[in-house]
């Protein structure tokens, strides 16, 4: 969980982010999501949920989630969740070079 | 960490040893000590080398965090603060605002982090505390109350609310408008500097704010949180391993009925009790610390498992000891008398046992399944 943990491979496809992120939530939840499902007022997340999420998307796509982007608004959907994923991988790839 | 010596210098760990009984009952540790251990990069010891820290990962700053709550859980307490400040500035801070405070923190300036209030504690979504900005600084007022170290603290990280969010603002204890009030006899963590920490009129540089920006509070509160709840986990593990090392020796040497009590079965069956409890201890703090080198989501609740069984067995286990050695031990400042007092204290703090077993029943009920997430899908 530290920000500078580059763990996995960075699969860029948004298709497939949002694959990965819903089949994660089904894993904790048991309950497949809508990729416009609002996560928190369904029920789905709570806080602890979110941070879950926030480390999930930190390991699996090789982002640093810093603090100005633990917005809840980030993590409400799983669609707001592989916006943010294509963000921070855009970014990442400017300052890499 | 087994293998490796313990960080800091020796003569400070034979005093911390040496007089953790006497800081108890004086209900402070001197302020030379802490400064030591803290320029010796141990209060926070997984701060990076590039701000001046040790680097150490989860696994052997929990269990250097166990070696000090087996001498002394006041120190331990300081830790934990130190390291959840720490924690937080990393986590939510800007790369700014790592290089300018983090050093400190390896430095020998002591921190803690504020969050419970007096209608906020389990509840911490009731906090009251205000933040506003005002040209290119920021404002705080409100209460904070049982702050750990707070009373030894060079800077406080306040969580406070402002607008719709929250925000974790950095404030020099010296700033105007922040008065300090040690909690006059606490019952466990004697030494530990829990004070209430109020804020009036605070005024400070909006660069304080860690991140620049309000987040939302219960990314903030979860965030800073789970540092702490391995740290005082870890201390639970020390509060059993000290206990242990006591009655080990005790019921060893001690003679009743013509034979060491030790032999006794009642006695024995104690002994056992106590073994097992560390055993317990360590295994979950383990778990929980793998998830965190692994970056893994199942970080968060083996966290809440970690504390919530730590504390559990600690108070069973420090239970079991003081019953095991009896008036040997049942003098204020004695190494098992303290362990008694405090580890009822950590089942209390962090995330009372209530709170984290909601948490864990949450999950449970959730998932349907264990803590541990199958890793084979990365």
């Amino acid at each position: 969980m530290t920000p500078e943990q580059h763990t996995a491979k960075a699969p860029l496809d948004t298709d497939a982010v949002i694959d990965q992120i819903t089949r994660f939530v089904a894993e904790e939840t048991r309950t497949a999501p809508d990729a416009d499902q609002d996560l928190f007022t369904t029920g789905l997340a709570n806080s602890m949920f979110a941070m879950q999420l926030v480390v999930f998307l930190e390991q699996t796509y090789a982002v640093t989630v810093a603090g100005p982007d633990l917005q809840l608004s980030n993590f409400r959907t799983v669609k707001s969740m592989a916006a943010l994923v294509g963000r921070l991988q855009a970014q990442a790839a400017g300052t890499d070079v | 960490m087994s293998d490796a010596p313990v960080p800091g210098h020796r003569d400070v760990w034979d005093l911390v040893r040496q007089d953790a009984g006497a800081w108890d009952t004086a209900g402070e540790i001197p302020r030379t000590v802490l400064g030591e251990l803290g320029a010796a990069g141990v209060l926070c010891a997984e701060v990076h080398k590039q701000y001046g820290g040790l680097g150490l990962t989860s696994r052997d700053s929990g269990e250097l965090t166990a070696h000090a709550g087996s001498l002394c859980s006041s120190l331990r307490s300081v830790m934990t603060s130190q390291g959840m400040a720490a924690w937080t500035i990393q986590r939510l801070g800007t790369a700014e605002q790592r290089a300018a405070f983090l050093p400190q923190l390896t430095g020998g300036r002591l921190a803690a982090v504020a969050f419970s209030e007096p209608d906020a504690g389990s509840d911490l979504g009731a906090m009251s505390t205000r933040a506003h900005h005002d040209g290119d600084s920021v404002v705080l007022d409100g209460s904070k109350t049982w702050i750990t170290a707070a009373a030894y603290a060079d800077l406080i990280v306040v969580i406070a609310r402002s607008g719709d969010g929250a925000v974790a603002v950095v404030v020099p204890s010296g700033t105007p408008g922040v008065r300090i009030e040690k909690v006059a006899h606490p019952m466990g963590c004697r030494a530990a500097g829990h004070a209430q920490v109020h804020l009036e009129g605070v005024r400070v540089p909006a660069a304080n704010v860690l991140g620049g920006t309000a987040l939302a509070l219960p990314f903030l509160i979860t965030t800073a949180l789970a540092y702490g709840r391995m740290s005082v986990a870890w201390g639970c593990v020390g509060i059993l391993r000290g206990c242990l090392a006591a009655v080990t020796e005790h019921a060893a040497t001690r003679r009743q009925f013509g034979r060491p009590i030790g032999e006794h079965q009642l006695v024995a069956r104690r002994i056992a009790e106590l073994y097992a409890s560390e055993r317990i201890a360590t295994g979950v703090c383990r778990e929980a610390a793998e998830h965190w080198e692994a970056g893994s989501p199942s970080l968060v609740i083996s966290t809440v498992l970690a504390k919530h069984v730590s504390a559990t067995q600690a108070v069973q286990g420090s239970a079991s000891a003081l019953q095991t050695m009896a008036s040997a031990a049942a003098v204020d400042g004695h190494v098992v008398a303290r362990a008694y007092r405090d580890a009822k204290l950590m089942e209390v703090i962090e995330g009372s046992s209530e709170i984290c077993q909601l948490e864990l029943a949450r999950h449970a009920l959730a998932t349907g399944r264990t803590t541990a997430r199958k890793e084979s899908a990365q």
